[in-house]
């Protein structure tokens, strides 16, 4: 045996140990590789147009390597760890130090280079079916070919070996400090009894709450001053829930001895009360990484799946035609012709409604600020057509201020009453608030219905440049027919229809920016998502040598397979699903503060998606449990 | 009245294909009710076979075995364990306490999987902690007392449950003459005093000697018995004969005759 050799057996005769580690590996290569298949091909790379898309895969590979780092640092050092006694026999052999590190780096690189292998290969096969879904993701015309970047293989290959040997050189040179006497002791050093501390307890809770509070009454206006605080406030909160609030929660849960003392809850509990102090840093890795993969999920599926009623709620009406001017207005009804015959070519029903506006202006603080009315009548018709609920007829002296969907904090503090006047007349009102049922007009900062006897003494002496005139248009089942609205538009002449607008428009841009965004979201998720679950298995399989020994003696004193059984499950329920757990409370807060920006229920998207997520944990969960049952069963 | 019958037990080793080994061969034994019976013999003569078969860890592949009017053969797995936890009490040679519990977790644990009451297992774990010495590290958890502490803890774990028969497993195997003198006087005390069966495995002549009787193992049979007279001396001299003339491995052998 030479000592490569016994490098080569040393791996292959752990692989059952290596497997989980090896697959995640070869997972993020695989994936990391299909990015990069994409970033390099001749169709996309260098055409300037596609450079946010560009973009997006940079930031994926990015936050894909580093993550893949870290990951491999993890697992190598605990692998590294749990082997300790071997590598201490090792030592007392006579193997010198630097022999072993050469044992160690070779072993390494052998898991390196065949986990890079296999997941280019992973990623060749895969690739294909990428490239398509992503030509349709980003509606190109047919789809990309097949073209594998040698540049895409090389840069894949070349950053991830340099990866694996970093991260392997690292654990090395911290196994250097250890004497043998510790090597041999290793993982076997008695178990401390775990402490916590009230105090710390309850602050981690303390933050976790605070950072709901926040989450839960954040807005639209406010979210992204709060997202820092959340997140500072959220990741030592968790941190300590796990440290510190699990040990304190399971010495309560020890106190009350009536419970403790039931059959197998005493082999649970306090084997619990181990695990979860030993893998508190790690269950507070997994939460973190699930709750992000959950809430970026989650947040642009939802987001995604509201664009229909987010662009309803933005965009009033279906379609809207501006313009300005008499002159303009005059010319309006030809142009108007081009869209209505491209609908009725397509068959699309429509229903319009022509509506007059005129223009008037109002002093606020000094400065001067525009504004357009509508009269009552046509105000009514139009919420009529929106199906929304009409206000009471303004009196003559009042004006109705439609506010706009989004509405910044400053321009919610209207004066009461204003001085509206044009250049022929003016009026003193009072001013009252009101939901609006047209689209902002762009020429003017407000929109007002008025009474239509206060209406017509504008309109009435008018100069041709107030006025403006609406054609609305109400179409059902847009969203189906959203690209022939879009490009209808597209024929007006911009000179005489000013304004256009459609939820259409707002839907087609917000859906496709969205869906490149859940494209990679979802990548890069399911990444987080699978590394939180095989660093639990890892976890578990690193502590299996000292379980079966442990349960090997309690079979002997009488514990029957269907006890044992029990209180495995139990244990890495406990492992699986506490994380999990957290995580959705975590993630149902950070969709409590979606919602309060959109309009739609994020409800059944994000319940939905969730759903998703637990079911692969469930079977993850069995397999992981089949596993470890039968590992334990051989010694009973 | 026996605790325990075995009736031409045998174990074999080996594949169907391959060689086979007879690690028990067609032993009859019975143990009585209060009896302290020791089995010696050279490594490799089945004397922990037939431990493991005995206390229904393994498998017989002939003969049968009854222990308390039970017959072990006829028990499914599940019924086996039950039965281990009630009847039996278990010692091993490396104690085999949970280092997660207390020592006086570990010494209820055989109460607790069967449900016990609370204020019942504190009485019966006070009282066996008080026969065995060992009230005062209750509270400690299991690497923070001496070896001889700990196998005293195991071996009360043993009997709080008053099992039919206690198995000991080389229990001074990992002890000092002076932690070994500990236990075999605590075992021949419980023996004594309570009538407790108990059978034990060991190599070693000086912790045999507390038994008052001696089934010697060579090739898979029993080779020879000998009793307890008055003297535990003399009963060491004897135990040392035997080995002697048994030819077992040489570490087997004192040296020093009395």
């Amino acid at each position: 045996m030479t000592f490569r050799q016994f490098a080569f057996n040393n791996v292959k005769r752990n692989s059952r140990q290596y497997m989980s580690y090896f697959f995640s590996c070869m997972f993020s290569v695989a994936v990391f590789f299909i990015y990069a298949v994409i970033m390099f091909h001749p169709e996309i790379d260098g055409h300037e147009f596609r450079q946010s898309v560009q973009r997006g895969i940079l930031s994926a590979e990015i936050v894909i390597f580093v993550f893949s780092f870290l990951f491999v640092m993890y697992s190598t050092g605990a692998f590294v760890k749990s082997r300790k006694k071997e590598y201490g026999l090792l030592m007392t052999l006579g193997i010198s130090k630097g022999k072993l590190n050469r044992l160690l780096i070779t072993e390494n690189t052998i898991i390196a280079v065949v986990s890079i292998v296999a997941g280019v290969l992973v990623g060749i096969l895969f690739a294909n079916l990428f490239l398509m879904s992503f030509s349709q993701i980003l509606g190109l015309d047919g789809s990309l070919d097949f073209y594998i970047a040698p540049k895409a293989v090389l840069i894949t290959v070349i950053s991830y070996f340099a990866m694996f040997e970093i991260n392997t050189l690292f654990v090395v040179w911290t196994l250097r400090t250890n004497a043998v006497i510790d090597l041999f002791r290793g993982t076997r050093a008695p178990k401390r009894v775990p402490k916590f501390s009230w105090i710390l307890s309850i602050i981690g809770i303390g933050l976790v709450v605070a950072a709901y509070y926040i989450a839960w009454t954040a807005e639209l206006y406010n979210i992204f001053y709060r997202m820092l605080p959340i997140l500072g406030l959220i990741v030592p909160g968790t941190y300590l829930l796990y440290t510190q609030f699990s040990v304190a929660f399971i010495d309560l849960m020890k106190k009350r001895k009536s419970f403790y003392f039931k059959q197998t809850n005493l082999l649970t509990i306090s084997e619990l009360s181990y695990k979860l102090k030993d893998h508190a840093r790690l269950l507070f890795f997994v939460t973190i990484l699930s709750a992000v993969a959950f809430t970026a999920s989650g947040v642009l599926y939802g987001a995604l799946k509201s664009a229909e009623t987010e662009a309803s709620a933005f965009v009033p009406q279906d379609m809207s035609l501006l313009s300005k001017g008499e002159e303009n207005i005059l010319q309006m009804d030809t142009e108007v012709q081009k869209v209505t015959d491209r609908l009725e070519e397509e068959n699309i029903d429509y229903k319009s409604i022509t509506v007059d506006r005129t223009q008037a202006m109002f002093t606020e603080d000094g400065s001067e600020r525009w504004l357009d009315m509508i009269s009552y009548s046509d105000y009514k018709k139009l919420a009529d057509l929106n199906g929304t609920e009409a206000i009471e007829e303004p009196g003559n002296n009042e004006i109705f201020v439609m506010l706009p969907n989004i509405v910044m904090p400053q321009e919610m503090n209207f004066p009461e009453s204003i001085e509206i006047r044009s250049e022929n007349s003016q009026q003193q009102v009072r001013v009252q608030k009101a939901e609006s049922v047209v689209v902002n007009n762009k020429h003017t900062s407000f929109s007002g219905v008025v009474s239509d006897q206060l209406y017509e003494s504008f309109a009435s002496n008018s100069q041709p440049n107030e006025r403006y005139r609406t054609v609305v248009f109400s179409i059902d089942n847009w969203t189906n027919d959203a690209e022939i609205i879009v490009d209808s538009m597209t024929r007006l002449d911009r000179k005489i229809i000013s304004g256009r607008d459609a939820s259409a428009d707002f839907y087609l841009t917000m859906k496709n920016s969205l869906s490149h965004a859940l494209f990679f979201g979802l990548f890069i998720s399911v990444l987080f998502f699978l590394a939180a679950g095989s660093i639990l298995y890892f976890k578990l399989y690193q502590d299996l040598d000292n379980d079966t020994a442990q349960y090997k003696a309690l079979y002997r004193i009488g514990l029957t397979v269907k006890e044992m059984k029990n209180v495995a499950t139990k244990q890495v329920a406990y492992l699986f699903f506490i994380p999990f757990s957290v995580a959705v409370v975590h993630t149902s807060f950070a969709f409590k503060a979606l919602q309060n920006m959109l309009e739609s229920s994020i409800i059944l998207p994000s319940v939905l998606l969730i759903s998703c997520y637990l079911l692969v944990y469930i079977i993850y969960f069995f397999f992981i449990r089949g596993l470890y049952i039968s590992k334990i069963k051989q010694v009973m | 009245m026996s605790v325990l019958q075995a009736t031409n037990i045998s174990k074999v080793y080996g594949s169907k294909r391959g060689i086979e080994h007879k690690a028990i061969d067609n032993i009859s034994l019975s143990i009585e009710k209060g009896e302290f019976v020791g089995v010696m013999g050279a490594s490799g003569s089945g004397k922990t076979t037939l431990l493991n078969i005995l206390s229904t860890i393994d498998h017989l592949s002939a003969g049968t075995l009854t222990i308390n009017d039970q017959e072990i053969t006829r028990l499914s797995k599940g019924k086996l364990a039950k039965f281990r936890r009630q009847e039996m009490g278990f010692i091993f040679q490396d104690f085999n306490l949970l280092d997660t519990l207390t020592i006086a977790e570990n010494i209820m644990l055989p109460l607790t999987l069967d449900g016990w009451k609370v204020k019942e297992m504190e009485n019966k774990l006070a009282n066996v902690a008080n026969q065995l010495g060992i009230a005062t590290i209750l509270r400690n958890r299991s690497f923070e007392v001496s070896g001889g502490q700990m196998q005293r803890a195991a071996i009360a774990r043993a009997i709080i449950h008053e099992p039919a028969i206690i198995f000991a497993d080389e229990p001074t195997g990992n002890l000092d003459s002076k932690s070994s003198k500990q236990v075999m006087e605590a075992l021949a005390h419980l023996n004594k005093k309570k009538k407790a069966t108990t059978l034990m495995v060991s190599h070693d002549p000086f912790a045999a000697s507390f038994c008052e009787r001696i089934l010697f193992i060579k090739d898979g049979k029993i080779f020879n018995q000998i009793y307890k007279g008055d003297n535990r001396q003399t009963f060491f001299q004897e135990i040392l004969n035997v080995q002697s003339m048994l030819g077992g491995d040489t570490d087997d052998l004192q040296t020093v005759r009395v």
